[in-house]
């Protein structure tokens, strides 16, 4: 509930006299308003600057410095205000989140400056507004990138540590060539024989003159075949010695081999093996001839040693739907000009525009601008069309291009900043979750005295997602059976005898996945306790429904509330209290 | 001979292809296709309605709030509404984070009519003011008269049964889904019955302001709980 609809509390509590008419049962007690203190300014005085307020304003949030005690250490008896030297400029924003319930980021401070301001009066970063928290957080992982930039350049000058294995040594040389002249070296030389085996796939089909016997030209591969085979397997054996070492250094060896880089390895080094293990077979030389094609996969082998060939790959893998749409464009286009091109040439003689497949090759030589010219109309008609669709061709090729090239930044910092929303909305809820605890104690029982108020009205009361279900299981089950439909009926104390007959089905609700050892063993050891704790509950009062539903174990996000960790110890299971410690998920047993 | 047919063919072909063209254009001036999908302009809302209450001089002779308690209620007031009126939407928002696991649209809407005093369409700071000085500061005659005017929902001084299951389904609403028991299609219904037999003292299907009123204090439950909510503020 936010501070400023807590004011209005007492309004929706005075409305809630429109119900009494109508409710059949006696009210709740409300909850005894203890004496407020006087409804006073105070003054804070940071650094020099006077910030004034209401005492209730701060004293909303009591678990922040301004709100509760602590703030009666730096009370100055001698001006009689709350003296703290801090920078006057963030306390503004702080200020701001009392009065407004909201904290905002001012975008033009350091990030550790606020961190640090917001860490003093005690307040979370996580309630952030919508508004500024995005660019908080992006500001605080720059800042933490740096800085472990930073650390890392240090690293890497220091002396490498010497309790690496082998294995992690190897890779390591693999990944950073910086760290080892052993492993410069290695980049370099394959680098070096990438390059040559690239130029001599190329020069392999240069004409090199005919020689003395024959009257064609030869390409230089056939003719210095004996060399070329040595540089190719000098080459090849290099490339499968690097891959086998990387296989062997990599710290998992199956995310290895799915991954792109060594996908072209495996492919720019099997055309030889492959070629070496087939013979001179007429029906196969063609398939190897193809095979030879993928030798060029060898120069994206470079991509290791380019970064930027690796960026552009990344762009265009983003950008691949805009492209498609480019091309399905296209596509369209050159369909409907095809279709066109052919039935206005249908009446020429000798046209070359034989179907509309064959129209299409006109098409799209016309519309990118080409202009071969080996085909061309020849009706009126025809070139009438020919002429809009190479107007045409230019509009559809040039728009979308500028906005494909805006699209690639747009679409990837918008991908980036999808992902961190992701990532931030589960910090958030988390955040949240801490601070929705935190609201006012006189305001909380309050409200539900005011809820209560509404349940004694209708007879009915709040119970929550869960055991409504489980209700829900219970009364079909029980429509079946039909035979403890009379304990279900006896009512106040319905809920104990449903808790110790839900036990006894075996009712399955789903631990999450933090699933330890100890939580199971837990769990076993609860369940022969559950009869009495089932006649506990009845003790208890109207508010013991919600707690009864736990009472076989579900490990459940529960604050950082201490009472429910002793009264967990009372009810005798004093194992819950080992794992006080743990982060977020606890077992409420009560 | 065929190269003639096919020259007319051709330009028959550019002749519809013209005329398909130029049909649909029409159709277009004419209004009845229309290209653009989002032809949807942002309605500015405007939202310039700015009310200063009346002096605070005026404020406690009418109600029977003291000077500081004023103070704190329009403090709070004009927190949440800057603009110095709440509208309805506004109040259906407000109200219903107080309970957060059911729909209290419905009888905010109920509640806002019965503060609107003046019906017209807003409620400002002094009709606010002016019922909560009512219902918590008013005599048990002026609180009754106060829900009586709730359930009366077209005030015209009888409570029908069909009134009454409005805001019986209303209230019920609050309560959401996940209720123990749960919540079956008649409970408001059968709740109402009981309500129309205890208030209904003649058995003519209606209840009128003396009836209610009569019942009620005869009441000891009704008159303890009105009392409940005395020291809000």
């Amino acid at each position: 509930m936010a501070a400023g609809v807590a004011a209005w509390l007492p309004f929706a509590r005075a409305a809630a006299i429109g119900w009494m008419p109508v409710a059949s049962t006696p009210m709740p007690i409300p909850p005894q308003e203890k004496k407020k203190g006087k409804d006073g300014l105070i003054i804070l005085n940071v650094s020099g600057t006077k910030f004034q307020t209401w005492r209730t304003t701060l004293e909303r949030y009591p678990d922040t410095l301004l709100g509760s005690t602590e703030r009666d250490f730096f009370f100055h008896d001698e001006t009689n205000e709350y003296f703290f030297d801090r920078d006057p400029d963030i306390f503004r924003h702080i200020l701001n989140f009392y009065r407004t319930g909201k904290l905002h980021y001012p975008r033009q401070e350091c990030i550790a400056a606020y961190d640090e301001e917001l860490a003093f009066f005690g307040i979370i970063a996580e309630i952030i507004g919508d508004c500024c928290y995005e660019e908080y957080k992006d500001r605080r992982r720059e800042n933490a990138e740096r800085l472990q930039d930073d650390e890392e350049m240090d690293q890497s000058n220091d002396v490498t540590p010497v309790n690496l294995t082998h294995r992690e040594f190897l890779w390591r040389a693999f990944e950073n060539p910086h760290t080892s002249t052993m492993a410069l070296v290695f980049y370099y030389v394959t680098g070096f024989f990438i390059a040559i085996s690239v130029m001599a796939n190329v020069v392999e089909t240069v004409p090199c003159g005919a020689m003395p016997n024959r009257a064609k030209e030869m390409s230089c591969g056939d003719r210095y075949s004996l060399a070329f085979f040595c540089l190719d397997t000098a080459c090849v054996m290099i490339f499968t010695v690097e891959y086998l070492l990387r296989l062997i250094a990599a710290p998992s060896r199956y995310k290895f081999m799915k991954s792109v880089m060594s996908v072209i390895d495996v492919v720019a080094i099997m055309p030889y093996y492959i070629g070496l293990v087939m013979t001179d077979n007429d029906q196969v030389s063609g398939a190897f001839v193809t095979l030879r094609v993928f030798r060029v996969f060898r120069i994206f082998k470079f991509s290791r040693h380019s970064a930027g060939l690796r960026i552009l790959g990344y762009t265009l893998k983003s950008c691949a739907s805009e492209l498609g749409f480019l091309l399905f464009s296209l596509t369209m286009a050159i369909i409907i000009f095809a279709t066109v091109m052919f039935y206005a040439e249908k009446g020429s003689t000798a046209s070359k525009f034989t179907s509309i497949p064959a129209a299409f090759w006109y098409t799209i030589v016309t519309m990118t601008t080409l202009g071969y010219g080996d085909m061309v109309p020849k009706t009126i008609v025809g070139k009438v069309f020919g002429s809009i669709c190479s107007l045409s061709g230019v509009l559809v090729i040039a728009l979308p291009v500028p906005v494909i090239v805006s699209n690639f930044s747009r679409i990837y910092h918008q991908s980036q900043r999808a992902e961190k929303r992701r990532a931030q909305r589960a910090c958030k809820e988390a955040g949240k979750a801490l601070v929705a605890k935190a609201a006012s104690p006189p305001f909380e029982t309050q409200h539900n005295h005011l809820l209560h108020c509404l349940e004694k009205t209708t007879n009915h009361e709040f119970v929550d997602e869960q055991t409504f279900q489980a209700n829900c299981m219970e009364i079909s089950v029980m429509n079946k059976s039909g035979s403890c439909a009379s304990s279900l009926s006896s009512s106040p104390h319905g809920l104990s005898s449903c808790c110790s007959r839900r036990h006894r089905k075996k009712n399955s609700f789903s631990l999450p996945s933090t699933n330890n050892q100890e939580l199971s063993t837990i769990q076993i050891r609860e369940r022969p306790m559950v009869n009495s704790r089932s006649s506990l509950n009845a003790k208890l009062d109207g508010t013991a429904p919600l707690k009864c539903d736990k009472s076989y174990i579900t490990p459940s996000m529960v604050s950082l509330s201490a009472p429910v960790v002793t009264s967990s110890d009372g009810h005798g299971s004093t194992t819950t209290s080992t794992y006080s410690q743990s982060n977020i998920v606890r077992v409420s047993a009560l | 001979m065929l190269s003639a047919i096919w020259e007319t063919e051709g330009l028959q072909t550019v002749g519809i292809v013209v005329l398909v063209f130029a049909s649909i254009k029409l159709l277009h001036l004419l209004g009845l296709i229309s290209f653009s999908e989002d032809s949807v302009e942002d309605e500015l809302e405007l939202s310039t309605v700015r009310h200063r209450p009346e002096g605070l001089e005026q404020l406690e002779a009418q109600t029977r709030f003291s000077r500081k308690e004023l103070q704190i209620l329009y403090r709070g007031f004009k927190n949440e509404c800057p603009s110095g009126v709440v509208n309805e939407d506004t109040f259906k928002d407000i109200y219903a984070q107080f309970f957060p696991q059911g729909d209290a649209s419905t009888y905010a809407h109920f509640l806002f009519n019965a503060f609107d005093t003046d019906h017209n369409g807003s409620v400002s700071f002094e009709d606010f003011v002016m019922g909560l000085s009512i219902l918590l500061r008013g005599s048990i005659q002026e609180k009754l008269n106060w829900a009586f005017n709730l359930y009366d929902i077209n005030k015209d001084g009888y409570i029908t049964k069909e009134e009454m299951l409005d805001i019986m389904k209303a209230i019920y609403d609050m309560m959401g889904k996940c209720t123990y028991p749960a919540l079956r299609e008649e409970t408001p219904r059968q709740h109402v019955e009981i309500f129309f037999q205890k208030m209904d003292k003649n058995k003519d299907g209606v209840v009128t302001i003396d009836e209610f009123i009569d019942c009620c204090q005869n009441d000891e439950n009704i008159m303890r709980s009105m009392h409940l909510f005395e020291n809000v503020l």
